[in-house]
């Protein structure tokens, strides 16, 4: 499985230089799906332009990124626009890189989780657990995903800043697989320094250090349980609050908190993207304006709750949810979480056979992808159609997403049953029972 | 000191400009002439220095030279005030105040249309080097938006000492003022040497009225005009008040073509020579033309109008917006400088909040080369809150053009941020370029230091301060629906409650196996719901052998109604 993997990743690597050449980065910059205020390329540009005239880049409304980004983008601007292009390629090859090393331990921590829990599982369902040999092709499936996944590549060539974003939420992922939950912590914290949502992922990281290092029969809710969580809840609370010291430091004052954090929490700028926000806030009375901002905000981080307790036992997929919440759902949402989503989807495949609406899901994603810049072409350089057109596909588009989210779940859920019960339920008079959601 | 000037000039072929300018000079607080109305507001509000002008029209500086003020079109307002704490809120207390005094909306001067502008309006009476510098005391706004008519000439007309019934402000018909194609309304108080000098200040009040007319129409080409065919009126009355009572007609064209007479003959002919040019002006005392009629000046041409090509002015801007489509979008300015030497201006642009501008896009070129300014002021705006600023100090190279160009983006409002009409679009100010010039080449203005008109006849400075003002902009925004509101919220709060239905489901729920055919139909539940009600002591026992009955799954309950219906009746046993 070496070879095809290496291939695949190598023609991912050639595909993004080539198109590099085309003139689809400069349209991609352009696009509001792949871009937002958040993560332009164009808008940090202007505030590294800004910065070196020695004015604040926070004083105005156009930059957003946090200092660190200030820093590390004015060090990469510093180059020709070739080597940027370049550079951007580099952080795809990092990113497919930290992919393989999850997808690697991945299959290994499934396998001992599997281990230890096979006692609890039905006889008859042997044939449902996983084999060695099922997760030997996982990095390749994974490098495929995320070589060849369009959304991926459109947040590479549009040069968006997304993509430390997603780097740093691989690193998290990747060494909470490997067991070391405080440095993953450090990064989740990171993270959420740099976009704010990410601040909820410390909760699976909690989760799954308790369940590395329960012993016998502890109870989630035991003191030494609650003792671990608050390990890793500070851990990450006290880096968060080192980096927000180091950017005070950096700035000079404390004005980038209301130009980022204000700005993501407080939605002020209404650009169009494939959120819910943007046209929600556009023609929203001003009376109800803070009630649902709040309620939206409320709505991006609630499901944390809910779903760890359900996912208790599945730190990883919990992870792998909040992303999913977090991207459907955050103020100014792009391909960039998307293509995160995508890329990861490939280590559940054994869950694919209990989904019920792939077929949909695909097909949404797939009109959607192509409807979203002809009705954004259309409305605002065309004059023929109305904004109502693009808003629809962005409804299209995240309804899609929730599809995808709720099917996985609900596949994930199911094996899990089939796998503590077997999978064949008969009633008294030997026909099949059916298997429902019930209370 | 009242005075009361007219000047008639004819700016370029076939089109005549009036301009009635009228100074009074006053001690502090001495109504005596100075109009009460604004010496109030002037004095509860702190304010030093004001300048207000209410335009209609665009002054076409190629074709016609300088005005004796140049305005934007729409409203601008100027203002310097007295050092103290406090300046936005007395500002957005003053500019309330001036509108109810003026009738106009000057209350949308709010923040977001202010700005304080560095260099390029330095007070224009006495203020101390210090003062300033600082533009901490200085705010700038305009309205482009907005439209000059009657109700503003009557207010003006109202602080003129001698009111709108006699003197030369009784010639002032407004339906035949805003027939015309430029009207500019402007009201100017400044701090001036009471005397030669200078132990106390005084404060002058200097009222202008530029209006352009084209005279050749109905009239068979020939630019003739007079009192009685500009205004529908001659001039019967003098104001008993004025000390200086004249009127200016410039005949420096007279001799040569076009060649016209002016009836009745001119009093005397004064010569004006500024740096080198010379112009003839004739000099109309009223006193000696009122009896025994009313006086009806005229010019006759002999021939009809031929138009050629005038002299262009030293320095001239054009503005205008570039790119197409709602989403993103260029200015461009043209600064053209005719002369053989070079100059420096200072380019101020004051850009809403709602165009993002990009600095990193601005780029000033001439004949291709890249200029670098000498001083840029540039200051970002803040959403809803404050427009983009931006002073550029640079050259102008001899008889060259400049362009000056950057880039922006459009921003997506809310539904009331609107104005009624949302795809006309929306207003951005005129870019002002100020300069000294050198010659005085088509500059009608006074000089800075003298009140009146007749001191500057003898002007013998070598430098002219000039302010220009470029064309307004209109560019539009991108709109939503606006028919749209509770369509919007319900469709968007669908998709978070499709997500939200799901997960507590799947988040609250266990799966369990259960005998579909056990399941009711939406019809049997409700009917053994109610008769649960009547048999519970019975059937108690027997409930809890059944399977559990599903209670809310509607997911295969259509599929399954017609098997349940069939065997309600042995199910409920």
């Amino acid at each position: 499985m070496v070879l095809p993997t290496a291939i695949s990743f190598v023609c991912g690597v050639i595909l993004r230089l080539a198109l590099f050449r085309s003139s689809l980065p400069d349209w991609l910059s352009t696009k509001t799906e792949v871009v937002t205020p958040l993560t332009s390329w164009g808008r940090a540009m202007e505030g590294l332009a800004l910065h070196r005239e020695g004015i604040s880049p926070y004083s105005g409304d156009i930059f957003h990124e946090s200092p660190l980004m200030l820093k590390i983008l004015g060090f990469i601007s510093r180059f020709s626009p070739n080597t940027i292009n370049l550079i951007f390629v580099l952080l795809d090859i990092i990113q497919g890189m930290i992919l393989l090393r999850i997808a690697n331990t991945f299959g290994r921590h499934m396998l001992l989780r599997q281990a230890t829990s096979v006692k609890n599982y039905h006889p008859d369902a042997k044939k449902n657990l996983l084999r060695k040999e099922d997760l030997m092709d996982l990095q390749f499936y994974v490098t495929v995903a995320f070589s060849f996944n369009p959304y991926s590549i459109a947040t590479c060539l549009a040069r968006s800043t997304a993509v430390f974003n997603n780097i740093i939420l691989l690193l998290a992922l990747y060494q909470m697989l490997k067991g070391n939950s405080f440095l993953s912590a450090v990064f989740v914290a990171l993270a959420a320094y740099i976009s704010m949502y990410p601040i909820i992922l410390c909760v699976p990281v909690a989760v799954h250090y308790f369940l590395m290092s329960r012993k016998g029969g502890m109870h989630y809710t035991d003191p030494t349980a609650v003792v671990s969580y608050l390990q890793i809840l500070g851990v990450t609370f006290v880096s968060l609050a080192i980096m927000l010291l180091f950017s005070m430091l950096f700035v000079g004052s404390w004005e980038f908190i209301p130009s980022t954090y204000g700005f993501i929490l407080g939605v002020p700028d209404l650009t169009p993207n494939l959120g819910l926000f943007w046209y929600f806030f556009t023609e929203m009375f001003e009376h109800f304006r803070t009630f649902f901002i709040c309620v939206f905000q409320i709505n991006v981080v609630i499901y944390t709750i809910p779903l760890a307790i359900r996912l208790r036992e599945h730190p990883t997929f919990l992870f792998y949810m909040l992303l999913y919440t977090i991207g459907i759902f955050k103020s100014y949402p792009g391909y960039g979480d998307v293509g995160l989503m995508f890329a990861l989807l490939p280590l559940w495949k054994h869950v694919y056979q209990y989904m019920r609406n792939t077929f949909v899901t695909v097909c949404m994603f797939l009109v959607c992808t192509v409807f979203a810049p002809i009705q954004y072409y259309l409305w605002i350089y065309a004059g023929s159609a109305n904004a109502n057109f693009y808003f629809a596909i962005s409804l299209a588009f995240s309804t899609a997403q929730i599809l995808m989210a709720t099917d996985l779940l609900f596949g994930f859920l199911k094996r899990e049953f089939y796998l503590h019960n077997g999978d064949k339920h008969k009633l008294p008079d030997g026909t099949d029972a059916q298997i429902i959601l019930d209370s | 000191m009242p005075g009361r000037r007219w000047i008639t000039t004819i700016i370029s072929l076939g089109h005549a400009a009036q301009t009635f300018l009228i100074t009074i000079n006053s001690k502090v607080q001495h109504y005596h002439l100075f109009p009460k109305s604004l010496g109030d507001v002037l004095t509860t509000y702190k304010v030093k220095e004001l300048h207000l002008s209410q335009t209609q029209g665009l002054w076409k500086h190629e074709k016609w030279g300088y005005p004796p003020e140049d305005a934007p079109p729409g409203d601008e307002l100027w203002v310097w005030f007295q050092p103290h704490s406090g300046v936005d809120q007395t500002w957005a207390d003053l500019v309330n105040a001036l509108s109810g005094l003026f009738c106009a909306s000057l209350n949308f001067m709010d923040s977001k249309s202010t700005v304080q502008p560095r260099w390029s309006f330095r007070p224009a009476g006495l203020a101390s080097e210090f003062y300033s510098a600082n533009s901490r005391f200085v705010r700038y706004s305009t309205l482009p938006r907005e439209v000059v008519c009657t109700e503003n000439l009557t207010p003006w007309k109202k602080l003129l000492p001698c009111g709108s019934k006699i003197g030369l402000a009784s010639l002032l018909n407004s339906v035949k003022i805003y027939d015309g194609f430029y009207h500019s309304l402007g009201v100017h108080v400044r701090s001036v040497c009471q005397d030669t000098q200078c132990l106390t200040p005084a404060t002058e009040l200097k009222q202008t009225l530029t209006v352009v007319y084209d005279p050749t129409t109905n009239k068979n080409g020939k630019q003739d005009w007079s009192f009685q065919s500009m205004f529908d009126r001659t001039l019967q009355s003098q104001c008993p008040l004025a000390d200086t009572r004249k009127i200016y007609v410039d005949v420096t064209t007279q001799e040569t073509l076009p060649k016209f007479s002016l009836s009745p003959v001119p009093d005397f002919v004064l010569n004006q020579k500024r740096s080198g040019e010379e112009r003839k002006i004739a000099v109309y005392q009223i006193g000696n033309h009122l009896s025994p009629s009313s006086l009806n000046l005229k010019a006759m041409y002999e021939e009809k109008l031929t138009f050629s090509n005038s002299s262009l002015p030293p320095v001239y801007a054009n503005r205008f917006v570039t790119g197409y489509g709602l989403e993103r979008g260029g200015v461009t300015c043209m600064i053209y400088n005719t002369m053989s030497s070079n100059t420096t201006v200072i380019f101020m642009e004051t850009v809403p909040w709602f165009l993002r501008v990009y600095f990193s896009s601005l780029r000033i070129e001439n004949d291709g080369k890249e200029i670098k300014p000498y001083k840029i002021n540039f200051i970002p705006a803040k959403d809803r809150a404050n427009p983009y600023q931006m002073e550029l100090v640079f050259r102008l190279f001899a008889n060259s053009v400049t362009k000056i160009t950057y880039s922006f983006e459009r921003a997506f409002l809310k539904w009331t941020e609107y104005p009624p009409d949302a795809n006309h679009g929306f207003y951005v100010s005129s870019a002002v370029v100020s300069t000294v010039l050198p010659v005085a080449s088509q500059y009608t203005a006074t000089s800075q230091s003298v009140s009146l008109l007749e001191e500057s006849f003898s002007d013998s400075s070598s430098s002219f301060f000039l302010r220009l003002h470029t064309e307004t902009l209109l560019v539009s925004l991108p709109t939503p629906d606006f028919s749209m509101p509770y369509n919007v919220i319900c469709l968007a709060c669908t998709v978070v409650a499709i997500a939200f239905g799901s997960l507590h489901n799947l988040t609250t729920r266990d799966f369990t196996a259960s005998d579909p055919s056990k399941r009711k139909g939406l019809v049997a539940k409700l009917k053994s719901f109610f008769k649960k009600e009547k048999e519970s002591p019975e059937n108690k026992p027997d409930s809890k052998e059944e399977e559990i009955p599903s209670q809310k799954d509607k997911d295969n309950s259509k599929s399954e109604e017609k098997d349940s219906k069939k065997k309600d009746g042995n199910s409920e046993t």
